[in-house]
C-alpha cells in the first residue's frame, strides 16, 4: 500500500519515544554509576543510552594516557622525585619545567610545573623516569578557559591520590 | 465543573461590573478589549515557551536522547535561557539590506499569526471576538504571511534568501487551494463560518465524520506553517538557514516566536475545526481545548522526528495534482452527505462511509498509477535511456 513506509517510520519513532521513558536506567541514581553506563551501551538496550557526559564519564582503559600525575612514595607519603630532569629533557614540547635548590646530596626538588595545555600525552616522560615518579592518569576532562593551563606539584600529586596508580607502568607490565 | 467551565467568563463578568461603578460605559468598553488584547497576546506567546521546550524534549526521546535536562526541573525554563542569549546578540543590519523594510519584516510576520488568535475559542465563551465570519477571516489574515517572507527575504539582499522566498511563495500559494477546500466542507458542514458556530455544530467530532477533509487540512496547516516535511524553507544544506539568514538578535527572535506560535495555531485550528474544539466530558472546556491542542502539536513534532523533507517539485506536485482535487471531491461527498440527511449523527455517519469510499477510489487510482510509472521506468531500463 502507498505511504507504508511513512506509517513505519512514524511507528519506530513513537515506540522509541516510549521506550525512553519505560526502558533502560533512567532514574537518577541508577544511570550515572558506572554501572548504569555499561548496563546502558550493551547494543541490544532499548531506551536512552547516550553518555550524559558532564555528569558522567566512561571509565578510560588503563593504558590510556591522560593528565600526568605524581604517585607518592607509601613509606613516606611523599613523591619520589629527585629533580634528576630525565623528564625535562626527554619532553619533545618543553611541557616539564623543574627548579631544582641544593646541591650535591642536598639536592632537592623545589618545584615542578607542568603546562597541561600543551601537552601532547606522548608519555616520554614517564619512560624516561628511573625513580617511579610520575605516570600518566585515567584522567581526560580538562576543559578550562585559560590558554596557560599549568599544575603544580601539588596538583598533581592530588591527581595521583585520586586516580590510584601505586606504581609507574603498572598497566604496561 | 460547571463553575470551573464558566470561570473565564465569571471574571470577565466581574471585571465588567467593577469597571462600571466608576468608569463610563465606553470606558469599560475600552479597558476590557484592551484586557483582551493582553490575553490574546499572553494566549499566543505562552506555548512559544511550552513549545520549543516539547518540541527538543520529544525530538529527543524520539532520538533515544534526555533533551534539555539541564536548566530547571525537567529543562522546563530552557526557552527563558534561549530568550537571556538572543537578547545578548548583536542586531545586524547587512550592507546590501533595505533597512526599513528589513526592520519591519519581522514585525509583518508576528502580527498576522497573532491575529488569529483573537477567534479561536480557547472555552465555552472565551474567544476573543466571535466573528460572524471567523473562519474566512483565518484564512485571509494567515495569507498575509506570503507578504511577510518575501518581505523579509528580498529585503535582506542575500541570494539564498532569495531562493528560500521563492520556494516558500511558491508552497504557501498552492497549499492555501487545498485547505480552503477543506475548510469549505467544514464550513458547509457546519453551516456557518463563525467558529463558535463550527464547534458548537460538532455533536460528531468532524475528523470522525469527514477523516479526508481533517487530513487534508492537517497537511496543509503543516505546509503553511512551513513545517517539516515541508519545511524547505528551512533547509540548512542547501540554502544556509532560510529566509530569516541575515537575522540576529530579537529581529530573529520574532520569527522563531512566529514559527512556533504557527505550530499552536496548527494545534488550535484543527482543534476547532474537526476536533469539537472546548467540547469534552466532565473537565473544562478550556482543559479539553489545550489538551486537544497540544496532543496534535504533539502530532507535528512526532513527525518532525520522524520524515525528511520533500523536494519542491514534488511537494508542488502532491498539492496540484492529488491534495487539490482530493479536497474538492470531498468537498461533494461531504456536500451530499449532509444534504442527505438532516439529524447531525446520520449525516455523520452518511459522511464517513462517503469519505471511505473517496479513500478506496483514491488508494486504487493511485495503485494504478504507481504501476504505470513503474512500468514506464522499467521500459526506460530495458531500452537504455536511462
Amino acid at each position: 500500500m502507498l505511504g507504508r513506509g511513512l506509517l513505519k517510520g512514524l511507528w519506530v519513532t513513537l515506540r522509541h519515544f516510549v521506550a525512553s521513558y519505560t526502558k533502560g536506567p533512567r532514574r537518577f541514581p541508577a544511570r550515572y554509576t558506572p554501572a548504569g553506563i555499561l548496563a546502558r551501551s550493551e547494543p541490544d538496550k532499548d531506551g536512552m543510552f547516550t553518555l550524559q557526559y558532564p555528569f558522567e564519564q566512561f571509565e578510560m582503559f588503563p593504558r590510556f594516557r591522560g593528565v600526568l600525575v605524581h604517585l607518592r612514595d607509601p613509606e613516606t607519603g611523599q613523591h619520589r622525585c629527585t629533580a634528576c630532569l630525565a623528564c625535562e629533557r626527554a619532553c619533545p614540547h618543553g611541557v616539564i619545567t623543574i627548579e631544582v635548590e641544593g646541591r650535591g646530596r642536598e639536592r632537592r626538588l623545589k618545584s615542578y610545573l607542568y603546562d597541561m595545555g600543551r601537552c601532547i600525552f606522548c608519555r616520554l616522560c614517564v619512560e624516561a623516569c628511573r625513580f617511579d615518579a610520575i605516570e600518566m592518569s585515567q584522567f581526560y576532562a580538562f576543559v578550562s578557559t585559560r590558554k596557560d593551563q599549568v599544575l603544580t606539584l601539588e596538583d598533581m600529586l592530588a591527581l595521583g591520590d585520586r586516580s590510584g596508580i601505586r606504581h609507574s607502568g603498572e598497566a604496561w607490565s | 465543573m460547571g463553575f470551573l467551565d464558566a470561570l473565564p467568563a465569571t471574571i470577565m463578568q466581574w471585571l465588567r461590573s467593577t469597571l462600571n461603578l466608576f468608569l463610563p460605559y465606553w470606558g469599560t468598553e475600552v479597558v476590557v478589549a484592551l484586557v483582551k488584547v493582553v490575553l490574546i497576546l499572553v494566549l499566543a506567546i505562552m506555548p512559544v515557551i511550552v513549545f520549543t521546550w516539547m518540541e527538543r524534549k520529544v525530538l529527543a526521546r524520539a532520538q533515544d536522547r534526555f533533551g534539555p535536562n539541564v536548566a530547571g526541573p525537567y529543562g522546563l525554563v530552557v526557552a527563558f535561557a534561549d530568550a537571556l542569549k538572543i537578547l545578548t546578540k548583536e542586531d545586524i543590519i547587512p550592507a546590501a539590506a533595505d533597512r526599513p523594510v528589513f526592520r519591519w519584516a519581522p514585525a509583518l510576520v508576528i502580527i498576522p499569526t497573532l491575529l488569529v488568535f483573537a477567534v479561536i475559542p480557547v472555552g465555552r465563551g472565551v474567544i476573543g471576538v466571535d466573528l460572524n465570519v471567523g473562519i474566512l477571516y483565518v484564512v485571509s489574515v494567515a495569507s498575509v504571511n506570503v507578504i511577510a517572507v518575501l518581505a523579509a527575504t528580498w529585503s535582506s539582499g542575500n541570494k539564498y534568501s532569495l531562493v528560500a522566498a521563492f520556494r516558500t511563495v511558491a508552497q504557501l500559494v498552492s497549499y492555501e487551494v487545498p485547505m480552503a477546500f477543506a475548510i469549505l466542507a467544514v464550513v458547509m458542514a457546519a453551516g456557518s463560518l463563525s467558529t463558535v458556530q463550527i464547534v458548537e455544530a460538532q455533536a460528531v467530532p468532524f475528523a470522525i465524520a469527514m477523516p479526508v477533509a481533517a487530513a487534508i487540512y492537517f497537511v496543509c496547516a503543516l505546509a503553511e506553517a512551513n513545517r517539516c516535511p515541508f519545511d524547505l524553507l528551512m533547509g540548512e544544506s542547501e540554502i544556509v538557514a532560510g529566509f530569516n539568514l541575515e537575522y540576529s538578535g530579537m529581529r530573529f527572535a520574532m520569527f522563531y516566536i512566529a514559527e512556533y506560535a504557527h505550530v499552536f495555531i496548527i494545534g488550535a485550528l484543527t482543534t476547532t475545526l474537526f476536533l469539537g474544539g472546548y467540547k469534552g466530558p466532565l473537565l473544562p472546556g478550556w482543559f479539553w481545548f489545550f489538551a486537544k491542542s497540544t496532543a496534535v502539536v504533539f502530532v507535528v513534532l512526532w513527525i518532525r522526528a520522524t520524515w525528511p523533507r520533500m523536494r519542491l517539485d514534488q511537494l508542488l506536485d502532491f498539492s496540484w495534482k492529488f491534495l487539490t482535487p482530493l479536497s474538492m471531491a470531498n468537498l461533494i461527498a461531504v456536500g451530499v452527505a449532509y444534504k442527505l440527511a438532516a439529524d447531525p449523527y446520520l449525516s455523520a455517519a452518511i459522511s464517513l462511509v462517503a469519505s471511505g469510499a473517496l479513500v478506496a477510489v483514491v488508494l486504487a487510482l493511485a495503485r494504478v498509477a504507481a504501476r504505470r510509472s513503474r512500468s514506464r521506468q522499467l521500459r526506460a531500463v530495458v531500452l537504455g535511456e536511462v
